[in-house]
């Protein structure tokens, strides 16, 4: 069956698919914060090189990076319960946004370590001839130089996390991925359907790269 | 006030310090002089534990610590003793002119940060920084930068102020301000130990001169002693040198 691109049909899905733009940007940012929470203490871990919780560390950081995020989520929703019945009970949404943290947090929690190791060691030791504690150097001097070292590749993984959260379709989470494949379904229009989503997810990432580069520029204004 | 007994430092099989004792009193100044490489700065990078000695004991106002059984508390307590000027100023970069001075205050001390904001500007003024108050390190000349080390430094609350060759990174031009500073300093009887060659500074400024070499205190006394009348041969062939070289 051969049919011309119907542009009209873009037009009329635009505001359907944006109704379910909330769900998509509640999970990602959502994720965001969770993974954000998790990669700092994965990476204070491995560079103060804490005893054994290290190793535990790089293990995590070893299997959310060696393996694919489809894979996780389907660990997470559809495994897991078979042997934990605390999981039963577990939407959709928010096995979505566990499964989205724990991966992104292994990825952020190198871009945050790097980002520490590469703030010169004579802060640190400026901090410490004035008496103050490790702990203290790295929350008032080490972490906020290191924020803005990290911020543009802190920022590249919330905007891939925008996009992957399109794998949340797959666990059942309608969202806007979900809702084009819906409507492709019943109306046959697959490439409008599919375009359309395409360019929702387009244009909130280039509204996000936007917010990126304004807050790069507040960052650096110290330097 | 200060007393280092029989500290030794060893970097693997090299020993950079070996058997060094001395003794400081409340508001004297020390310059301690001799060529590069010889520990001068790994002894005062001791002093504030930012190297822990191989051995000996320091002793710095009401805290004592042995580097064979020392605690991470004791290194605290002995680092809230002193604080320290670096060569290349290790300002925090993070940070306005102000805070960095303010920043022992508040969360090393406990100081309410109003009160620690208002004594680091009255410290700032008092180093000729007064329009610098709100500025960052990186747009600071270099001199500049490092009066508000020796600034944060002040505000330490410390018992002596530990400087690391602090001209030794500026153009000359900047020099003449930050020396200004520590003579003001010593004019204060603020006590001070000066790792430097500037000879002209330790010449004018020092209470006691210790000239060091290959990890050894060769000599020390008053700067009349040392310049002019040194004991030992290599004593007499380093300040030859220096003074020949116009420092």
């Amino acid at each position: 069956m051969q049919s011309s691109f119907d542009f009209q049909y873009i037009i009329e899905l635009m505001p359907i698919l944006l109704k379910y733009l909330g769900v998509t940007m509640e999970m990602a940012l959502w994720g965001f914060v969770f993974a954000l929470i998790l990669a700092l203490g994965l990476a204070l871990v491995r560079v103060f090189k804490i005893t054994f919780v290290q190793h535990l560390a790089s293990l995590y950081i070893s299997f959310f990076r060696g393996t694919p995020l489809l894979v996780q989520l389907f660990l997470l929703y559809y495994g897991f319960p078979q042997f934990m019945p605390i999981f039963v009970g577990m939407d959709a949404f928010t096995a979505a946004i566990i499964g989205l943290s724990l991966h992104f947090s292994a990825y952020m929690a190198e871009s945050i370590r790097a980002a520490i190791l590469g703030i010169d060691k004579s802060q640190m030791e400026a901090c410490l001839s004035l008496g103050m504690t490790r702990l203290q150097a790295m929350k008032r001097v080490i972490l906020p130089q290191a924020s803005r070292v990290a911020t543009p590749s802190l920022m590249n993984y919330f905007i891939d996390m925008i996009k992957s959260t399109s794998l949340a379709f797959t666990l059942g989470v309608v969202e806007i991925m979900a809702k084009a494949q819906m409507e492709a379904s019943s109306s046959f229009k697959f490439f409008e359907s599919f375009l359309a989503v395409a360019v929702v997810y387009w244009v909130v990432v280039i509204i996000f790269t936007r917010i990126q580069h304004l807050l790069e520029y507040k960052l650096n204004k110290a330097y | 006030m200060i007393k280092v007994t029989s500290l030794s430092k060893k970097f693997g099989d090299l020993e950079v310090l070996k058997d060094i004792n001395f003794e400081v009193s409340q508001g004297e100044i020390i310059v301690i002089i001799g060529p590069s490489g010889t520990g001068k700065s790994t002894l005062l990078r001791c002093l504030n534990y930012l190297e822990t000695p191989s051995s000996g004991q320091i002793h710095i106002g009401d805290v004592n610590i042995d580097a064979l059984s020392h605690t991470a508390k004791e290194v605290t307590s002995l680092r809230k003793q002193s604080s320290f000027v670096f060569q290349n100023y290790s300002l925090f970069a993070n940070k306005t002119a102000l805070q960095n001075v303010a920043e022992s205050l508040i969360t090393v001390w406990g100081v309410p940060k109003s009160e620690a904001l208002a004594k680091a500007e009255a410290i700032l003024i008092k180093v000729g920084l007064k329009d610098k108050l709100h500025i960052y390190p990186s747009q600071l000349s270099g001199g500049q930068q490092q009066r508000v080390g020796i600034a944060r430094a002040m505000a330490a609350k410390g018992e002596v102020i530990l400087f690391d060759e602090p001209t030794s990174a500026l153009d000359p031009e900047w020099v003449d301000e930050v020396l200004a500073v520590m003579k003001q300093l010593a004019v204060e009887r603020q006590t001070m130990i000066v790792v430097t060659h500037e000879m002209q500074f330790a010449k004018e400024v020092a209470d006691t001169v210790i000239f060091m070499e290959d990890g050894y205190i060769v000599e020390q006394g008053s700067p009349q002693q040392i310049f002019e009348n040194p004991q030992h041969q290599r004593t007499k062939a380093f300040v030859k040198r220096a003074l020949k070289k116009g420092y």
